[in-house]
This record gives C-alpha cells, structure tokens and sequence, in this order.
C-alpha cells in the first residue's frame, strides 16, 4: 500500500512478518507507563474571549461578550463591567495568586489555575472544522481531504498502552491511526459509554464463555496464518490481534462497568441533568472508572454545542462553563482516587489532561447574532509534568489574532498545535519528531 | 493448504470466467468483492451456485448489478461520506408561520381540550393580537411565548370557545384533507404499510381524555385558508403589554404603516406576523402539528439512524416538528443521488441538474412549507413573497404529505435551481457561504483550503482575498463563495436581483446603513454611494450567476472527472489513489468523460480493471509456492 | 501499481547484489531489463501480479448481509427476532441495532462523526456480539426446535457426532454461505480448525441452563467461527 511497506515486504525479513512499533525500531524495548492520558474536544470551535483569553472592552475589532449579545445569567463568575451603551460585558476573573486571568465562563476551572498550563495565540491558519480538528489533534492540516497523521490520544495509545485492555477509547474525538500505530492501540471508537457495556454483553443462554472464547482463539489463528501468505498482512494480522485482545477484554467482565447507571450511581459528584454537557460527564466518569481499574491509557471524548454562528450564541458561554465545571470535577476527583499501581500517589499524580478546540470565534459579532470561525485559539494543560500557572502565547489586542511571541528554532512566531502536541509527547518520553512533523518541545513549560 | 495456494497463483493467468467451471479462489474473492460493492451484501449460496454454473457470465452479472439500487446505494454512500447530507438538530427549522403549537384549555364542564395557534398570529382582537386567541377574561390565565400558562385556569363557555375556535380535520389526520368532510383517517396499522415513516406521534393522535382525535380544535384565524391576505394596520404606533397579556401587543411596523391594507401572499412567514386573515391553509397544510407550546414541539415518530434507507429503520423516536423537515430533506438529496446514478444520467447533474424526484413530504414542503422563511426584513426592499429555488408550479399536485414512498421524477425545478446544490439539505447542513463553497471545492475537485504555516498580522484589510495571511486560501474561497451570495445563510431564501442589487444605492450607504440595510448588506464594503450584498465583494459575476454558476464552474474545471474518478476508485479499492495509480486514474478519467459522464462507465472499469479483478494479497514466495 | 512497486524492488535487490559480486550480469541486466537473464535465475518466476490488501466490509454492507442472512428481515424485525418483544424482551442476547452503530464504525452524517475503516477489538466484540445472536437464534430454530425453513442450518443433522466426512460436507455448505467459496480452496486449515472446534464444543457443555448442547452446541460453535471470521469481514 505504500513504499515503504512494499520494501519491507520484498526484502523479505522479519520485520514484514509482523508489526514493529516505531518505539521498538527504535530503541528495542517494549513500551510500558502508569501514566493516564485525556484528551478532550469543545467541538465546533470556542469563544476564547469567554474563558482563556478574556477580552471586555470594544477594541479595534473586538465586540466582546455582553448582555447585548449573550445571556449571563447563570454564569456564576460574571460581574458587569458596563460598556456604556446600557450593555455589560464582564470584570476578568483572576484567582488569587494566579498569572492567569479568565473570562468568567471557565467556571470552576478557575480553582485549577495554578495547575494549568494555558496556550493562549495559537495559529490554527484554518476556520475549516475537519481541518482545525485534524489540525488540533495530529498537528498536521488536511492533506488532499485527507488525515496525513495519527492523532495525540493513538500515537501515546500505540507506545505506551497495548499493554491496557483498551488502549484508547474514543468517544466521537478525532482519532486516527494512519501510520506506524500498533493495531491494538487502533482507536475504540464508539457513539457513547453505555455502547461499551453493550457491545461487550454476552448471553449465557446458548453458550458458555469458554465456548466462545475458543472460537475467538481459534480465529486468531486463521488470521495469523492468512497473514502469513499475504503481501499485505496487516488487516488481518491487526484481525487476530484485536481478538486477542478481545480476549482480554471478555476476560476482564467490564460490561457491568460501564453502564450509565453505574457510572452514575459510583460518581454522583458530576451534573448529569440540566446540563448541556452531561454526555461529557457520563464519558469523565468513564475514564475515571478505566483508570482506577487500570485498563485505560488513554481517553478522548468530545464536548459540544459550540458552533454559534447565529442566535444560539446566547448559550455560549453556559455551554462552555459547563464544560470547565465537568472538567473541574473530573480533576478534582483524580485529587481523591488512589492510583491503581502508585502505592500513595493518587490519579493526578499520573493523569494528563489535554483541552483543545478547532479555533476559535470571530472578535466580532455577525448579522445574525453570532460569531463565526476565527484563526486563533487557545489550549489548557493540566498535567503534573507542565509548570502550572503559565501562559503561552499571546493574542493581539485589537483584533484576537496570534502574536510572533516565543522564539522557536526557526525564528519567532505564534506556537501552534504541533508544538503542543510535541511538548506533550516528548513529557511522556515519546520522541516527538517520530509522529509529529512541525512540532517544536517548548521545554519552558515542562517540569 | 500449499496446493491452495498454487491453485490460487495459477489462476492469475486469467481466461474468461465464463469459459471455466472449476473456479479458483482468486476468482471466488473477486466475486464476492462484487457482491459486496454491488449487490451491497456478501453473495448468497444461489449466487455462489449461479457462479459456479459454467456459463456464468461474469460481465452480463456485473452489467445487471449496475442496474440495481444497491449500486446506487455504493455510489451515494461516497458521496454522503464526502458531504455528510444530514442536518444536525442544532438546526432548528422554526418558522411562526409553519408551525402549530398547543394550549391546553378547561372547559365549562370540565374536560380539557388542546386548542392549536401559532406564535405570533396577528389577530384584530386587542386582547389576543400577536398571541394566543384565547385571552385571559374567557380562561382566567395568560400564556407565554413559550411554555404553559399562567395563573388559575377557569372553565371557558362554549360561547367563548366557539367564538374564538373552529374544528379543523387535519391534513396530518387525514388523507383526504381536501375533501369537503374528512374520512379517511390515520391508522396505524394499515398507514405504517402504506406510508411508512408516516406517523404522528401519541400525542397527536389522542385527546386528553384517551379518545382519539378525530378533529382539532384550532383558532380561527390560522384556520383560515385564503392564498392571499392584507397587512394588518393597527394605528397603534408602538409595542404595549397590557395587564391581561404576557406577550405584547404589537404596534404597527414601518411596514405596516406604509403597506397596510395592500395584499400580501399568505405563504410567507411574513404574512403571519402582518396579516390578520392569513391562516395555516386547507387542513392546515402550510402548518405542522405541535404538541405542546414550545418552541419545536413534537410532531412525528421517526427514525434517529437508517443508514440503509428510511424504509428500513433501525429505531422510531418522537421527533420535533422541524426534525420532519431535516429528515424528508436528506431523503431528497440521497434519492436524487441514486436516481442520477440508477437512472445512469450524466453525472455532472449532481451539481448542475435541474430534475428533481420528489416525494409527498418533499413536495409538501415545496408547495406549502419552503416560503416560511421569507421575508424578515426583505419587504422593506420590496420582497414579500419568496422566488422560489424549486418552482412551486414544479411540485406534481397529486401527492400528498403521507406519500412517503411514491417518488416522482420532476423534470425541471425552474432555473435557479442547480443540483444538489439548491436543495434545503445542502443549503441548512453548510449554513454558510464559505461552508458551502468549501466543502464543494473538496469533494468534487479533491482540493483543499490549507494555508499551513502561513503567519497572520493584525490589518484593518476586510478584503479576505488582499489581506496578509488570508489571501493564501481566500483568493479562491472568497469568489467561490460569492456564487452562493443571493442565497441567505442558514436558509433557501434567495434574494433576487430586482430586490437586492448587488450594490443598493438608494436605501443604504456607509452612513444609513441601520438595521435594515445590516440584514443583507455588509458594512465593510459600503461606501458613500451604495453598500455591497453580503458575500458579494469578490466576484459580482459570480454573484449574478448564482449557485448554478458554481454547478457549472465545478464541472468545467479540468480537475472534475479526475476527481470524480478519484472518489468513486479509492472507495471501491478500499485505498487512496496515488501517483502508481496515475496511467489507471487517467485511463478511467478518460472513459468517464467520452462516456459522458456516465457513472456506470465508470465503475463498470473500476470493478473490471486489473485493480480490481486480477490482484492478489499474496507475498511473492507465496506466490511462487517456495515456501512449500 | 503494487505490481510495479515489487518488481521494481525486485530489479533493484537483484542489481544491487549482482554489482558487488559480478559485474557483468548487472551489464545484461541494465540492458535487457529481464530477471531471468541473470545467471541462476533462469527459470525463476517473477511475482509480477497485481497487489491490493483486503477492504474492511463497510458497516452498511455488513449489516446487509447480516440481515440477508437471518432471512431477509428489517433491522426492526430483526431486533424483534433476536431478542423478543413486550414481556419477552431479552437483552442478555441483543440490544438494539442503535446501541451497535457506532462500534461497528458507521458514519453518523448529522453529527459529522466519519466513518471507521479500520477494525478496532470493540468492533470485533460488536461483530461477536451481533454475530453470535445470529448464530444462537438460529440454532434454536433451526437444529433445536427443527422448524422449516431453516435459515442457516440446512443441512440434515446426523445422529451422532457427524464423521469427519459428514462434518466436511455440511461445513461446506455453512463456509459457501458465509464466506462464499468451498472450504477445500481455504488456504488455511479450517476445515481440520472447525471440525476439532465443533467436536470441543460439543461435548463442552454439562451447564443445564445453557440451551444448546451436544450437536446443536458444536454447529453453533462452527456458525460463530464463520460469521466472525476475518474473510468474512475483510474481502
């Protein structure tokens, strides 16, 4: 299928015979971490100036949010700051002792401040949403209407978690596998939680569990052995290593798991109703289930409902403080829980959180009351190996778009989704320049 | 097994399948790729038995297979992956004029009964105008925009009742709405048959009391059926809440004042909020059932997926009223895909055709629904009534709403329509001008917008195509998207040239650019002498020309076929073409044009080319046999 | 074009080595270009066939053929079929065809989620759990309760354990249906795998709550292996 492959086909070693993970060709070890990975989508591409990069007065272009364009009600961090016109925009939210200066829909995130690694200026260079998607999650644009690299969640998947029941679980994130990912670490996509626990029932009616896990077996077999003859092996040898990994996951008795009532009953804490992001919370609960039982590498779900380009722009800033305050559960939770293999560390200790969107929103307001695609955005890190409290980047005052603000190797220019993803690759002890092809490790952030 | 293996690698000198009996494995996978690709489902044991008969025909097969649906259906399953035609419920279709909600009222005696309105309908009673029809002195509550009303509900008169409502049999009730006096009513068994997906939810079905509805009660104005009306003018100069109302009394607009009295059409949503003898129409045709008053009330029981047509569901859900709209307009655009395809048409209609196939939910829509979203702020630039993307005159008369199987073929939706490209279906799901014009440019001239490492610097430059950074993508997004500049975003409402030149000189300037001006022309553009239409700034050719100018623009472009050959090949080859492929892509671009863009041609050639037919997933030593 | 790509590295190999051996073949093969002009390779054949991996059945074609064969019925009706209705709802068995989309990689066009071409071991554990729902009811229908016309099973059971014969022409039958070609062209050694499978499987039951035993137990076994085989998903 490509040239590289048909090499390794024709010269005939044993390389072709099976997988070799990139870490492996490398370095001949085998991958192996306890550390946790979460990678979170606001889907549809967020109003910065609401949250991470606060803007409150009327500045070169910049309308900013106000009781003339939005509702603040509910928003529990909003106090008016009155533009003069008889609107209020809001007063920026600066937690005690933090750098970091909020707009008021980041909600309870603001108590994580001093944990929180924010990219602020980030140059998207698209108002596409597939390509600021794919842009934001593999660091690479469309190349030809097509993803030309694996995303964040599925290369950390492939080097550090085939060791783990799942991998990754996906949850409508933008995951792709597309070149020198180990099989089973293939993203486990599915519409939503409870799919999980019913895709992974079985009855035992008609046959018993080791019945069916001969046929599994023996099936692993046949594939191995198609892929023994083939010139192109891997759809089937990624075939018996997903039964064996099957295997594995029936073995495990997950399906009681990951129902939604038990997610909800074991952690009561989130807002599960009367919440506009109460999918998010049942998927937190997830993967905080997964980790504790250390099954899970890595999870990546989606956060949506912020594509407002028209009236619906109104509930912008509620959907997104419901998103921080999931989040902020979600953390907070990770404070308590012990980790599964730590003696005496807990979750957080070992758990990565990545935010992102596709860009974000259009400084000004259209004629429909909305806010279109705009080629800046903005990035949050909780992880224990980022310095928190610490900005990145910057925008400009006048009209919201990437300041040249950090010296890179190639001269100074606005950081970009590569370099993140780099930095987030390279603290986890993955080589960056493997996966990531634009990518610069901003070592300042970094523990 | 080895010898398996060699019978395998023999087979690759192929002869005419026909001529042999005994198949060889090589040959059994190729026919069940086939299969798989053109009859949408593995081979059965009859076909694999046919197959194995020495005179099969492999080519008559695969010629009888390209004149099947389940080819139509490969074929549209690429290109809906590519375009994604289904419109998310973030879309709310919510139109005063187009939908009916629902009060519940007490009545004298005791019992309750669902009274049907629509929001916002001007009435020439003071206490009811601009609200519900039932005001607070008869019912002893007030009513909301949205949501139940307020305060202790008294029992209505009779009197009272009647004299405010009317008893309507209801086009969603009943099939033949039109006649004199309704019989044929909703039944669920014998309906679900007949027109599947046609089914009104429980609530709609059945009163309050458990009895079924026979009839509804609605108020009288929206039952009302003429096709034209006058605008309301009521003398009062502004908007007032009296004690006795929630909602406030509307005083009359500019428009009102200048237009009062002058006939005005009653398709448009404009109608409801100006005249006072505009209703839903007969059996309440220009109106969809509510069950509640809410902003979308729940209408219809409809499938959430049906990946393999919507006669073929996989689950029926209560769905809002404007979910009926979003579902019958994605049935549209795959219908019209499949039938360009079965039909074996030229291929560039997709983007350029002016036929259609219509439905009874679709026709209903075109006849009585589409013009709800005209005019807003339009009639202050003349526009009252909508010119139609699909011609009204169009739509076959004799279906009706609950047709949802008889497709009909129109040959011609007038000319402005284009394609795909004029239907609700494409114009809701990329709301946009750009979102229009992009995801175009990517799936049928396989290109994309990606400025890569491109660096953006503050400028007070408005034009995208010259300003630093955003001119990499914009210089051909922007003119692109001018074509669809007479289309208003998030709608099908066209803005016609007589209405909306594409620079206004006599209502809007850079200095009298108010609220009205604001609504279709853009301030960025705006000088002294005139304002520019939203989207046009680039390209006021491809403004005049419209969305069929973008149709025609794609399809002339010397990327098209090779795109269209690239699309439909990587699908069927279940991989990416790339530069090895270039000799075949060229060979089948080739056919695909001499053919006249006939997609049967097309992939007629994929699935008989040597890609296709004659390759092999074995390793060379397998091949040879060494490793026996 | 997978062709070109293995013979040109073919050429390549074969010319690198020859230059640092002998250089003279090099010269004849520079000039005729063929592999067989080189010393040794005289009667070699070269693998000149066309390559194409296999495809993963997309999901609306899997699910089409799911249907196909459980007998031509509607999702709905099949989701009826599989786990019962009203008082009967049994879901240990199957849920809904909802609750499986996602898994099984199906595009979702209204929330712009694309669809998965790649299989995932949760795709694999929906293809077992539909397909073995499959299985199950028909083995209930077909080989329990012996009800006309059978829809998977349509062979006629033998008293006993069948021989490796009668196994072989039955499981001929089961592997046209499913995999659409006779099992002796199977270039692995299923006929052997599923026969030692269905002989395990019978016999592998004491449990008195589980429904299908003895025969009916080693059948549906060998109906599981078929419907989640890899030919049967990638073709």
């Amino acid at each position: 299928m490509n040239t590289r492959r048909s090499l390794l086909q024709f010269l005939g070693g044993s390389l072709a015979a099976s997988f070799v993970p990139w870490r492996a060709l490398a370095d001949g070890t085998v991958a192996t971490s306890e550390d946790f990975f979460i990678f979170i989508h606001a889907s549809g591409g967020w109003d910065v100036m609401l949250s991470t990069d606060p803007r409150n007065t009327r500045t070169g272009l910049i309308e900013p949010p106000s009781t003339g364009n939005m509702t603040k009600t509910g928003i529990r961090l909003w106090t008016d700051a009155p533009l003069g016109d008889g609107t209020s925009s809001f007063q920026p939210v600066q937690p005690k002792g933090s750098n970091i200066v909020f707009g008021p829909a980041i909600g309870n995130m603001a108590n994580y401040a001093s944990r929180m690694t924010l990219f602020n200026g980030l140059a998207m260079n698209t108002v596409s949403h597939p390509d600021g998607t794919i842009f934001a999650a593999t660091g690479r644009h469309l190349a030809g209407g097509r993803v030309p690299a694996s995303s964040v969640d599925t290369i950390i998947a492939s080097e550090l978690g085939t060791s783990q029941l799942l991998p990754v679980v996906s949850i409508r994130f933008p995951s792709y596998a597309i070149d020198g990912i180990d099989p089973r670490a293939i993203p486990l996509k599915v519409d939503s939680i409870g799919a999980i626990g019913r895709v992974l029932t079985r009855s035992t009616k008609y046959s018993s569990a080791a019945s069916r896990d001969a046929v599994t077996l023996m099936l692993s077999e046949e594939a191995r052995d198609l892929a023994k003859e083939a010139f192109y092996p891997e759809p089937q040898q990624n075939f018996g290593l997903q039964l064996d990994a099957l295997r594995g996951i029936l073995a495990g008795n997950l399906k009681d798991a990951f129902t939604d009532a038990t997610l909800k009953a074991k952690y009561p804490s989130f807002s599960y109703t009367g919440n506009s992001q109460s999918v998010g919370a049942i998927n937190s609960a997830f993967a905080l289930e997964a980790m504790q039982r250390n099954i899970l590498r890595c999870a990546s779900f989606t956060f949506s409902g912020f594509d407002t380009h028209t009236t619906n722009y109104d509930d912008h800033a509620a959907s997104q403080q419901d998103m921080f305050d999931t989040i902020a559960e979600f953390i907070k939770q990770l404070d308590t829980i012990p980790h599964p293999t730590k003696t005496g560390k807990k979750l957080a200790d070992h758990t990565h959180v990545l935010i992102i969107s596709e860009f974000c929103r259009t400084p000004q307001i259209n004629i429909l009351g909305g806010r279109d695609h705009y080629p800046n955005n903005s990035a949050i890190i909780v992880s224990p190996k980022f310095k928190g409290n610490t900005v990145i980047g910057s925008s400009d005052k006048d009209q919201l778009l990437p300041v040249a603000s950090r010296a890179f190797a190639s001269g100074t220019r606005a950081p970009a989704p590569p370099d993140i993803l780099s930095t987030l690759l390279s603290s986890a002890g993955i080589e960056p320049s493997t996966f990531v092809r634009d990518g610069e490790v901003m070592k300042e952030v970094l523990v | 097994m080895r010898s398996n293996i060699a019978a395998f690698a023999a087979c690759l000198c192929l002869t005419p399948l026909s001529a042999q009996a005994d198949r060889s494995l090589s040959e059994y996978r190729y026919f069940r790729s086939l299969s798989v690709d053109l009859q949408g489902r593995i081979p059965s044991v009859d076909d694999v038995a046919a197959f194995e008969d020495s005179k099969f025909d492999t080519d008559a097969w695969i010629d009888a297979r390209l004149a099947g649906t389940a080819y139509a259906q490969r074929v549209r399953q690429i290109y809906m992956d590519l375009l994604r035609l289904e419109v998310p419920s973030t879309f709310g279709f919510v139109r005063s004029m187009a939908v009916l909600r629902r009060n519940e009222i007490l009545r004298a005696d005791g019992s309750t009964v669902y009274v049907y309105f629509r929001n916002g309908q001007r009435r020439q009673n003071v206490a009811t105008d601009g609200t519900f029809c039932l005001a607070q002195a008869d019912t002893g509550q007030m009513y909301p925009r949205i949501g139940p009303a307020v305060g202790t509900a008294k029992g209505i008169s009779d009197a009272a009742l009647n004299a405010a409502t009317v008893l309507v049999k209801p086009w969603w009730l009943y099939r033949d709405y039109t006649a004199a006096n309704p019989t044929d009513r909703y039944d669920a068994t014998t309906w679900a048959t007949k027109y599947p997906q046609f089914r009104p939810v429980d609530t709609v079905l059945v009163e309050k009391n458990g009895q079924p509805t026979t009839s509804v009660r609605i108020c009288k104005e929206e039952a009302q059926t003429p096709v034209t009306g006058t605008v309301y003018k009521t003398g009062r100069t502004s908007n007032t809440t009296p004690a006795d109302r929630l909602v406030p009394l509307p005083g009359d607009t500019a428009f009102a004042r200048d237009s009062g009295g002058k006939a005005i059409a009653c398709g448009s949503d404009t109608a409801a909020f100006y005249a006072a003898d505009c209703g839903c129409g007969p059996g309440l045709e220009r109106c969809h059932p509510g069950n509640a008053n809410n902003n979308d009330p729940a209408a219809f029981v409809l499938p959430t997926r049906s990946p393999l047509g919507f006669e073929a569901p996989f689950d029926a859900t209560n769905a809002q009223q404007s979910q009926w709209s979003r579902f019958w307009w994605s049935e549209e655009a795959k219908h019209f895909i499949d039938s360009v395809v079965l039909e074996d048409r030229d291929f560039r209609d997709l983007l350029t055709g002016r036929e259609d196939w219509v439905n009874g939910p679709i026709a209903h829509f075109y006849k009585q629904i589409q013009g709800a979203t005209c005019c807003d702020n339009g009639v202050y630039f003349g526009l009252t009534e909508q010119k139609p993307l699909f011609d009204t005159t169009a739509v076959p008369s004799d279906l009706l709403p609950h047709d949802t199987t008889a497709w009909r073929a129109v040959a011609d939706r007038g000319n402005l329509a284009s394609g795909i490209l004029t239907m609700p279906v494409f114009l809701t799901k990329y709301g946009s001008r750009r979102a229009r014009a992009h995801v175009l440019y990517n799936a049928f001239l396989c290109k994309q917008f990606v400025a890569e490492s491109v660096e953006l610097t503050p400028s007070t430059e408005p034009d995208l195509t010259k300003r630093s950074g955003c001119s990499t993508c914009h210089s051909t997004l922007e003119p692109l998207s001018a074509y669809f500049a007479r289309v208003r975003e998030s709608d099908w409402l066209y803005l016609p040239e007589s209405n909306f030149p594409t620079v206004e000189t006599k209502m809007c300037n850079k200095t009298s650019l108010n609220i009205t001006c604001r609504s279709f022309y853009d301030p960025a553009f705006s000088s002294e002498s005139g304002a520019k239409l939203y989207g046009a700034y680039s390209s006021a050719e491809n403004t005049a020309a419209g969305p069929k100018g973008m149709g025609e623009y794609i399809v002339k472009h010397p990327d098209y076929a090779s795109c269209v050959v690239n699309q439909v090949a990587s699908s069927l080859l279940g991989r990416a073409l790339n530069e090895d492929d270039k000799a075949r892509k060229d060979s089948w671009a080739s056919d695909l044009v001499s053919s006249g863009y006939r997609m049967r041609s097309l992939v007629r050639s994929i699935v008989k080319s040597d890609a296709y037919r004659t390759s092999n997933n074995l390793s060379s030593s397998e091949w040879r046999g060494d490793a026996q | 074009m997978r062709n070109t790509i293995a013979c040109s590295f073919f050429f390549a190999v074969l010319i690198e080595s020859g230059c640092t051996k002998t250089p003279e073949p090099t010269k004849a093969v520079a000039v005729s270009g063929k592999v067989e002009d080189l010393p040794g390779h005289e009667s070699l054949r070269v693998d000149n066939s066309h390559k194409e991996g296999p495809r993963t059945l997309s999901a609306e074609s899997y699910i089409r053929s799911y249907l196909f064969l459980f007998g031509g019925l509607s999702p709905i009706d099949s989701q009826t079929a599989l786990r019962g209705s009203g008082a009967t709802v049994d879901t240990t068995l199957f849920d809904t065809w909802s609750d499986y989309l996602g898994a099984l990689g199906m595009p979702d066009y209204r929330e712009d989620i694309a669809r998965s071409s790649q299989t995932n071991a949760l795709m694999i554990a929906a293809f077992e759990r539909i397909g073995v729902a499959l299985c199950d009811r028909a083995a209930e229908h077909d080989l329990k309760n012996g009800a006309t016309p059978a829809t998977v099973f349509t062979f006629k059971k033998t008293a006993a354990l069948p021989t490796r014969a009668e196994f072989d022409e039955r499981f001929d039958g089961l592997h046209r249906r499913f995999l659409g070609y006779p099992a002796k062209l199977a270039p692995t050694d299923r006929s052997s795998r599923f026969f030692t499978l269905l002989t395990n499987a019978s016999g592998a039951t004491t449990d008195p709550t589980i429904r299908l035993t003895g025969q009916d137990a080693g059948w549906t076994a060998v109906c599981y292996g078929l419907i989640r085989h890899p030919e049967f998903h990638l073709y």
